[in-house]
């Protein structure tokens, strides 16, 4: 039994799942549902989809090279069966999987880095703005502080009267 | 107890008659041709590929001479032929020196088909075409090669000389 991978989406197809199809050419495409096997009738570009992990990759969303995708990679000589080699691989699979989720997690969180100071450059910006949205231009003019959020401004004691005044 | 038998069929009938294995209503003589396409947006790919009958067209992929060939009988099957089954084909066209001629009545093994066969696995497999060898009567090819990718259920059925032959078996 063997764990492929979908042609056009890469996730896993499990026993049981799924179409091949075989080219005349003898080139085989598996795939995991008939969602990713109409796609392909379809004649499109899972690199231009963006639910493929193929465009994932290509466009820097997910790792593309780590040490551990070695584990994974397709190995065509059979191996003779050893309990303990089993037994070895079954850990390993495990722990490698606790590691590579870790550096999963790293990546998106570096991708995601710069994003929160973004988000509230524009909210000020955005707040300075369209602040008409909220309040109305008459209310605006009697305090100014309901423009902007409250800043600490040296006011000597007398300019303060003269605004009161006006 | 027959009306509640056509509420169930026609509350059940759409994903009922999508499934192949729909032997449920004995009624349905095959689910390919009765199903109706409701919901297809004619997009070109949507064929659904049925079984080799009379009148069916196959690719010869053997060097026995023969370049298509008609089905005029599947011997198994009473819907028709599927993949690594026998049928009776007519010759329709054929090279000018081999060892079958236009208008001979051959038998043939199915290698190639574009009906999905499911697996023991519990997976399907399907080609891009539908190919066949021509073989006698015992089941042994008459040509000397195959050309293209052939399937393991040739194996089963005993045609193991068709997978020597063979350059990829899929």
């Amino acid at each position: 039994m063997r764990l492929e991978k979908c042609w056009f989406c890469s996730s896993t197809i499990y026993p049981g799942h799924g179409i091949q199809f075989v080219r005349n050419d003898a080139k085989i495409f598996r795939f995991c549902r008939s969602k990713c096997h109409k796609n392909f009738k379809m004649k499109r570009n899972p690199r231009k989809l963006k639910w493929t992990k193929a465009y994932r990759r290509l466009h820097g969303k997910d790792m593309t090279q780590d040490s551990t995708f070695e584990l994974e990679r397709k190995r065509n000589r059979p191996e003779r069966y050893d309990r303990n080699v089993t037994e070895s691989t079954l850990k390993a699979i495990k722990k490698i999987d606790k590691i590579r989720v870790a550096r999963e997690a790293r990546h998106h969180a570096m991708r995601m880095k710069g994003k929160k100071a973004i988000e509230q450059q524009a909210a000020a910006k955005e707040l300075e703005q369209s602040i008409h949205l909220v309040k109305a231009p008459a209310a605006l003019q009697e305090d100014p502080s309901l423009t902007l959020p409250k800043m600490k401004i040296k006011v000597s004691q007398s300019q303060m009267e003269d605004r009161m005044e006006e | 107890m027959s009306a509640s038998f056509t509420s169930k069929w026609s509350i059940a009938g759409r994903s009922l008659l999508g499934s192949l294995s729909n032997n449920l209503l004995g009624a349905v003589k095959t689910t390919h041709e009765v199903i109706p396409r409701l919901h297809y947006n004619s997009i070109f790919s949507q064929q659904q590929r049925t079984f080799i009958q009379m009148r069916t067209n196959l690719k010869v992929v053997d060097n026995s001479g023969a370049k298509r060939v008609m089905c005029i009988q599947a011997l198994k099957g009473r819907r028709g032929a599927r993949l690594g089954d026998t049928i009776i084909a007519s010759v329709k066209e054929a090279q000018p020196r081999g060892k079958v001629k236009k208008g001979e009545v051959v038998y043939g093994v199915v290698v190639r088909a574009a009906m999905q066969r499911g697996r023991c696995d519990g997976s399907e497999i399907k080609f891009d075409d539908n190919a066949v060898v021509i073989v006698n009567k015992q089941g042994e090819p008459i040509g000397t090669r195959v050309f293209g990718p052939v399937p393991h259920e040739l194996r089963k059925k005993k045609h193991l000389k068709i997978l020597t032959l063979a350059e990829h078996i899929a």
